[in-house]
């Protein structure tokens, strides 16, 4: 494991310097939505909080650290991050993956696509889709978070949004069960793009999608009640949705969580879990970015992990 | 507010009775290696040191190796928001920076 | 001391298998009895011979040994008092061999016993000793406390489960020894493994066993019941209990107990009076027929309510309020001394099946007589009771009312036939109980001969002291 200390500071000198918790260009966030034309202001208004779009950066930090952790040498380590926190600054470049970014601008892309087939427009805010500090708060960076909870706030506020629609756990946990304990006056309405389906009723185009098995994301499953949706839009899309041993509230960690702070523990975990789910098919479908790197990173050639999104869009397996 | 945070955590955790329902379900306890990488031990962790005092290297790697999951939340008996002590630990423990 | 035992210690095995950050040792110093203490180190063997290095090095150095499963024991069993080095085995974790032919399990001792279970089912079996802890409980733990649990009616305790034993002494070479066979019979001489079967730790260190394993029921056929006295709920326990069938479980709560895990579970039952719960495991085709003798006996004997279940899942909400009696005992606490660190204490005897009625009333009675409030639930089908209280630990009047308590609850047991400890063991809380149970059987020569079997197997004292003899 690395020093915590050090990562949870180059995570705050990050975010005090470019509002991202690990460098990466600011236009990552919102440059894969300009195709669609959505509307720049109004409601609802997708908000995706940069998770899905942060995740190869994180990926490619990540693959950097667990080399120091590997060679057990932690002061390496420690000057390795005191170097990312510096340069990081001042531009030090993570070169995410071409095929990782282009993979979570997919998802994104079909989550619009989808969102539109069940007759809704979305806004979206571009330079104001804001990261949404989710690592700050689970770091105890409180402070810090709660000034950027405020700035990401007013940001969708001045782009007249009253209902937000997310699309990962991380970010609807937090817009809708934190925000409101930080910021004065929150009034947004939150729901997750699953949710927004399930109550649109989605329109099918598959017949026979073949068997998944499905892998609940810890914040939807225990903290934010999103489990029968996932279930029912994949049903109806023509999957056979199978269940692993441990599913739904009783859900088991992919370990994603740890990955910046204990790389190796985070891969364990996510072997253990990835045996469980293959134990019962080979394709896993997964509701999160985090999950579906963590998962992925794991699996081999007999395993196939795809996100929810591109399922329901219509991907053949 | 740190104080109140304190007394919040010294309350909630101190209710644990030390029962372990919490470990089978924790996914750190195992590739962790000891009891410091499971809800058990990191509650008990922040109960002792919640008052201050300088973490050891093995204390920061129990308390920030929490994936924060919430799976031993839904099975304690005494109903601990194991979670929120532990996160709420962590900022007590930057912002009063005891390291 | 800790800092030369440590550093012997990294040196001896290796710098990953000893901790010694005193805020990681404490939570190892501890246990759900409410007994803490404190520790030099906490060691992690990954195998038999770095057990055996740790027991040679324990020997020649005069240190105390504590062997630890998951630390889930009540009875101070665990506790390292005084100071020494704790054996954590959670790294010996390792199912070696299912042998279905043989129905055994090689295990290494720091399996948990729910693990083993997610294990055997694959094959169609299942590990029967199942404590309230099962999911946390370790195989080694299980051993040395002698562990029951729900399907004890039919299954009994560990002493009925292990074959074989792999175990390392506390001796100049930290001898390693095989007791036992890997056949359900089997004459060794003198029976070793039973003789470990329950020691706490005080003999020998515990390091692989062979247990026996059971094919999962094809079926079960359970029945809930709440009866308005505790007399019509007896009547029907003995009529079960007489009728030539062998249940699996048999539980019981009273009303009070019952009313509270209901509503701390939020079962949708309604608990009307004190509870009996019944499965017998049988096959499919003979469900149907169990099922509904077992309602017949349930309702003629005066039961309010009935609930039943021809499956295994479907008896799952069936129970969820037994399940709930250790959460509603915490929640009980809680409300009672809010905002206070407290212990509860859960007593474990056992008394003849055909004396519970009695042992019941009279734990009743007793702790009204104390103005205490105790919850009482139990294995009643082989006659273990569970009274349990709580209180906070900084009240030294109520501690020592709830000391007494216990006493006088292991006074009864042992004079109604049934003895002081059923499937907890002894510890450090039970000595002078233990003394009580064999004066009055006219037999404390035997507190002598088990000291002198101690000294056989720990010369130098320095297995787990101070604990059952």
């Amino acid at each position: 494991m690395l020093d915590p200390l050090q990562i949870v500071r180059v995570v705050e000198e990050n975010m005090k310097a470019h509002g991202l918790p690990f460098p990466a260009p600011r236009e990552a966030l919102y440059s894969w939505a300009k195709p669609l034309k959505m509307p720049d202001r109004g409601s609802p208004m997708l908000y995706t909080g940069g998770l899905y779009q942060i995740t190869p950066y994180i990926m490619s930090v990540v693959d950097s650290l667990s080399k120091f952790e590997d060679l057990k040498l932690i002061s390496v380590a420690l000057k390795a991050s005191r170097l990312l926190s510096t340069l990081g600054l001042s531009g030090l470049v993570v070169r995410p993956r071409a095929d990782t970014v282009s993979y979570v601008e997919n998802i994104l892309r079909s989550i619009v696509e989808l969102l539109r087939k069940a007759g809704v427009n979305v806004a979206y805010g571009y330079e104001d889709d804001l990261y949404s500090g989710v690592l700050l708060y689970d770091l105890g960076l409180d402070e810090l978070f709660k000034e950027h909870a405020v700035k990401v706030y007013k940001a969708l506020k001045s782009r007249e949004a009253k209902t937000i629609i997310t699309v990962d756990p991380h970010t609807t946990h937090i817009m809708r069960s934190v925000y409101p304990k930080y910021v004065e006056g929150y009034d947004l309405e939150v729901k997750s793009y699953l949710e927004v389906l399930a109550e649109a009723g989605l329109k099918t185009e598959q017949q026979n999608g073949g068997d998944v098995v499905i892998h609940d994301p810890c914040l939807y499953a225990r903290f934010e009640g999103v489990i029968g949706q996932p279930r029912f839009l994949l049903q109806k899309s023509g999957f056979k949705v199978l269940e692993p041993r441990r599913s739904g509230r009783m859900t088991y960690c992919c370990g994603g969580p740890i990955e910046g702070l204990a790389p190796k523990m985070a891969k364990t975990i996510a072997k253990t879990r990835l045996s469980e789910l293959s134990e019962k098919h080979g394709v896993i479908v997964t509701l999160c970015p985090i999950c579906y790197a963590n998962l992925k990173s794991v699996s081999d050639d007999k395993v196939k992990v795809e996100d929810i999104a591109l399922l329901l869009g219509g991907r053949e397996l | 507010m740190d104080k109140s945070l304190r007394v919040w955590v010294e309350s909630e955790a101190g209710r644990c009775v030390y029962c372990g329902f919490c470990e089978p379900v924790c996914p750190t306890l195992y590739p962790g290696g000891h009891r410091g990488y499971g809800p058990r031990g990191r509650v008990n962790i922040a109960l002792n040191l919640v008052e201050g005092g300088k973490p050891t290297e093995e204390v920061l790697k129990s308390i920030y190796s929490c994936l924060l999951c919430g799976a031993c939340n839904l099975v304690c008996p005494a109903k601990i928001d194991i979670v929120s002590v532990i996160r709420v630990f962590r900022a007590l423990m930057w912002r009063t920076k005891t390291y | 001391m800790a800092r030369r035992v440590s550093e012997d210690l990294i040196r001896l095995l290796s710098r990953d298998k000893v901790i010694d950050d005193p805020d990681i040792v404490r939570l190892y110093a501890r246990e759900p009895s409410g007994i803490s203490s404190e520790a030099l180190a906490v060691v992690f063997p990954e195998n038999v011979r770095d057990v055996s290095k740790i027991a040679s090095y324990a020997y020649k150095n005069n240190v105390p040994v504590y062997p630890q499963g998951s630390t889930t024991d009540l009875v101070g069993g665990a506790v390292p008092e005084p100071s020494g080095i704790i054996v954590s085995f959670e790294r010996m974790n390792k199912i070696v061999n299912v042998n279905i032919l043989d129905s055994t399990v090689d295990v290494e001792v720091g399996v948990r016993l729910g693990d083993l279970n997610v294990e055997l089912a694959k094959h169609g079996y299942m590990f029967p000793i199942d404590p309230a802890s099962v999911n946390i409980a370790t195989v080694g733990g299980a051993i040395n406390s002698g562990a029951g649990g729900l399907r004890g009616a039919k299954y009994g305790t560990m002493r009925d489960w292990v074959l074989r034993l792999t175990i390392v002494l506390p001796d100049e070479t930290g001898t390693i020894m095989n007791v036992g066979c890997r056949t359900t019979k089997c004459r060794q001489g003198y029976d070793l493994v039973r003789l470990i079967v329950g020691s706490e730790g005080t003999l020998a260190l515990v390091a692989e066993a062979t247990l026996k394993i059971a094919p999962l029921p094809e079926t079960m056929a359970t029945a809930l019941a709440f009866f308005p006295t505790l007399e019509n709920l007896f009547e029907a326990y003995r009529e079960i209990k007489s009728s030539g069938v062998q249940p699996l479980i048999m539980e019981f709560m009273d009303h009070e107990t019952a009313k509270l895990a209901g509503e701390a579970s939020k079962s949708p039952i309604n608990v009307e009076g004190h509870m009996l719960l019944v499965s017998v495991d049988c096959n499919f085709e003979a469900v149907e027929r169990i099922e509904s003798w077992l309602r017949g006996v349930m309702e003629k004997n005066g039961a309010v309510k009935v609930y039943t279940s021809k499956t295994i899942e479907g008896a799952e909400p069936l129970f969820t309020i037994r399940r709930s009696l250790f959460p509603a005992q915490v929640a009980i606490a809680s409300e009672l001394y809010p905002g206070r660190k407290k212990i509860v204490f859960m007593d474990d005897i056992a008394v003849p099946p055909s004396k519970i009625l009695e042992a019941v009333k009279v734990i009743k009675s007793v702790s009204e007589e104390k103005g205490l409030k105790v919850s009482i639930g139990g294995h009643i089908g082989d006659g273990n009771l569970h009274p349990s209280v709580a209180f906070p630990l900084d009240d030294d009047t109520i501690k020592k009312k709830v000391l007494e308590w216990e006493f006088e609850i292991s006074k009864i047991a042992v004079e109604l036939g049934g003895t002081v400890s059923a499937e907890h063991g002894i510890g450090l809380r039970k000595k002078e109980f233990l003394r009580m149970e064999m004066e009055k059987l006219g037999s404390v020569k035997a507190l002598e001969i088990m000291k002198g079997v101690k000294k056989i197997f720990d010369p130098k004292g320095i297995l787990n002291p101070g604990k059952v003899v």
